[in-house]
């Protein structure tokens, strides 16, 4: 009996640290972040100018800041604010990690040092984030003059391309269609292991499952245009590089919907299956398989859609397609031809949006 | 050996890992051929006892036998062979809704079908016959083409019957196979596994919580309350402190059970 109650209680005080630990460490950031967005905002009002004479622009201010002292500082502030939570309120970290306590629960967020700094963090960022991305209403609102040339030769397409556009157009749609149809069966595959339900028991599974998701997180990191053009030095310029790196993309993301569509499945078919005696294939093919087609068939033809119009920017950098004889003519400023290009491509998306709804609905 | 022994249950305990403990220390014995009914309050540990004797869930004290051989502990091949001994009927009668009635019967044949072919949902001219004769036997030969969710739920559960039958099991574990069934047509589904019981001598244990069902069709009953083992008798010597016993000081049996 001691003994297990000992136990009990040291565990008990291993996780209160572990969540005190949790809860100074997030506020440490979020206080760290606010000192930060605080002197970014005075250096930038301050008037300081550069050697050049110039304001320091927000990357000049940004490569002064003192990150190591809004560090500690944070860390001393987030410290002193879980020392003395009973005094202050419960801090966001506390709050966060352990819920916020019964007797805070009835005040409003003005009547909380929690919701004010909440609010007043919102505020930092935003006013830091409008500097930083270098908003400009002025600029905005003043020189809408070159812009409009684009603008007048999308609303006057012209013919010269029409014949030319309608060919690749028929490229680009091929193109995403191979790029999809060749991700299919790999991603179904691939999918099975991936999914979190099916892979918990045995230590084989689990590692499976490991190795499939780690692949396939890291292939959807990586941009399609960045596979693109690593296809396009690999195969050389053209729709074939298009397909290759449409393909890659599609593989991830397809692994990661239907896997997610097979952890939400009802497990019910899948014991009574399992009760009969069959084989773990077999109760894949009559308890989950069937389960999982129709919403694979939706997303399937969803994906399809998507590579169409990312076919456009693949071709933008030699991928093969519409998009790629769209980018010597904005480059050139041929806007009446680029704006045909440009109706194409969006009566093509519109198009292939409207079918793939009508195929979902009919197959769901 | 005068009476045999179905299924021995020995100290089964089973800690979910949550931590919730739904089962602790159940010994009890199934003999062939008997209607054994299982009652308690929902929560009880009644599915989990029943998921524990096929290994749907691994148990994590105790040990099972079906029909003489120890089922926890067995692996693979060995396991589904013992599963294929015990037919399960679940309460929410899990079909594959998107396959006929005819294949869902067919898929109770599983466990002795060849693989590959099994997995292109392809089966033997005989194995089909019996599928269509099991069918045959629930009242519903000629709904084998449609749909499964085009069914009613207490059609759903007959075809979940015949699936059992064409496992050709010598036990029958349904876990509240009537509760989500509309009153008027929970007979028309007991009298199905009362007729398995009977005619094809498999061995039923079955978890009810209506004592009218209980009281009708099972041989031999016993309760579980938290998990435990608390009362093991015949429909006969089963009364109102019986009931209080296995339900709680607060519960109150309904008007029509006649007690
Ligand atoms: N998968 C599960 N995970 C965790 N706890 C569960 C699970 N299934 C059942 N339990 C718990 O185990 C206990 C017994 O449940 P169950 O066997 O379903 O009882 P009954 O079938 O008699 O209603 C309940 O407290 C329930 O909440
Ligand atoms: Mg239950």
């Amino acid at each position: 009996m001691g003994w297990k109650d000992d136990e009990k209680v040291r565990a008990a005080v291993w996780e209160k640290s572990l969540a005190r630990l949790q809860a100074t460490a997030l506020d440490a950031v979020l206080l760290g972040v606010t000192l930060l967005m605080v002197e970014f905002l005075v250096q930038a009002f301050s008037g300081r100018r550069g050697p050049t004479g110039l304001l320091l622009s927000a990357e000049q201010i940004l490569d002064l800041l003192h990150y190591a002292w809004a560090a500690v500082g944070g860390l001393v502030l987030a410290l002193l604010w879980n020392l003395f939570y009973r005094q202050v309120g419960s801090s966001l970290g506390r709050a966060w990690v352990r819920g916020v306590p019964e007797w805070e629960a009835p005040l409003e967020w003005t009547q909380t040092l929690r919701g004010w700094f909440t609010a007043v963090f919102i505020e930092l960022t935003f006013f830091s984030g409008w500097l930083i991305t270098e908003l400009d209403l002025f600029t905005f609102l003043t020189k809408f003059g070159k812009a409009a040339d684009i603008v007048r030769g999308l609303m006057h397409p012209s013919g010269a391309v029409l014949h030319e556009g309608l060919i690749l157009l028929v490229q680009t749609i091929f193109l995403a269609f191979m790029a999809t149809a060749f991700a299919i069966p790999i991603a179904f595959v691939l999918a099975f292991p991936s999914a979190r339900n099916l892979t918990r028991n045995t230590l084989t599974a689990r590692i499976a499952y490991t190795v499939a998701r780690t692949f396939m997180n890291f292939v959807r990191a990586v941009e399609p245009l960045v596979w693109a053009l690593i296809f396009i030095s690999w195969v050389g310029i053209g729709p074939f590089a298009g397909v290759l790196a449409l393909w890659v993309h599609s593989v991830a993301a397809l692994t990661k919907l239907y896997s997610e569509q097979i952890e939400s499945i009802d497990t019910g078919p899948m014991e009574a299956i399992a009760a009969t005696g069959a084989s773990a294939l077999q109760v894949l093919r009559y308890g989950v398989v069937p389960q999982v087609i129709p919403p694979f068939l939706s997303f399937t033809i969803y994906r399809w859609d998507i590579n169409v119009r990312m076919s456009t920017i693949i071709g933008f950098v030699g991928g093969g397609g519409i998009g790629y004889i769209l980018k010597p003519r904005v480059d050139l400023g041929e806007w009446g031809e680029v704006g045909t290009l440009v109706l194409l491509i969006a009566g093509t998306v519109w198009l292939m949006d409207v079918i793939s709804a009508k195929i979902r609905e009919r197959i769901v | 050996m005068t009476v045999e022994t179905a299924i021995r249950v020995e100290n089964l305990g089973m800690v979910y890992p949550g931590g919730v403990r739904a089962l602790e220390g159940v010994s009890l014995e199934v003999h062939a051929g008997e209607f054994l009914a299982v009652l308690g309050l929902s929560g009880s540990g009644k599915s989990t006892l029943l998921r524990c004797i096929n290994r749907l869930i691994d148990p994590t004290e105790g040990r099972v036998w079906i029909l003489g051989e120890e089922i926890t502990g067995a692996r693979g091949a060995r396991l589904r062979g013992m599963r294929r001994q015990a037919a399960m009927i679940f309460q929410q009668f899990n079909l594959v809704k998107r396959h006929t009635v005819l294949t869902n019967v067919l898929s109770g044949a599983l466990g002795r079908s060849p693989l590959l072919s099994s997995l292109l949902l392809s089966f033997p001219a005989e194995e089909r016959q019996r599928a269509v004769a099991a069918l045959d036997r629930v009242g519903l030969a000629d709904r084998s083409t449609s749909r499964a969710d085009a069914l009613s739920g207490g059609q759903q559960q007959r075809v979940a019957i015949a699936r059992a039958l064409m496992q050709e099991p010598r036990l029958i574990l349904a876990d509240e196979p009537v509760a989500s069934l509309d009153p008027a047509l929970r007979h028309s589904v007991m009298r199905h596994i009362e007729a398995l019981n009977r005619d094809e001598g498999m061995t039923v244990m079955c978890s009810l919580h209506d004592i009218d069902l209980v009281t009708r069709y099972a041989t031999r009953m016993v309760a579980l309350r938290d998990g435990r083992l608390v009362w093991e008798g015949v429909p006969a010597e089963f009364d109102k402190s019986t009931f209080k016993e296995i339900y709680g000081e607060d519960a109150q049996p309904a008007s029509n059970t006649g007690f």
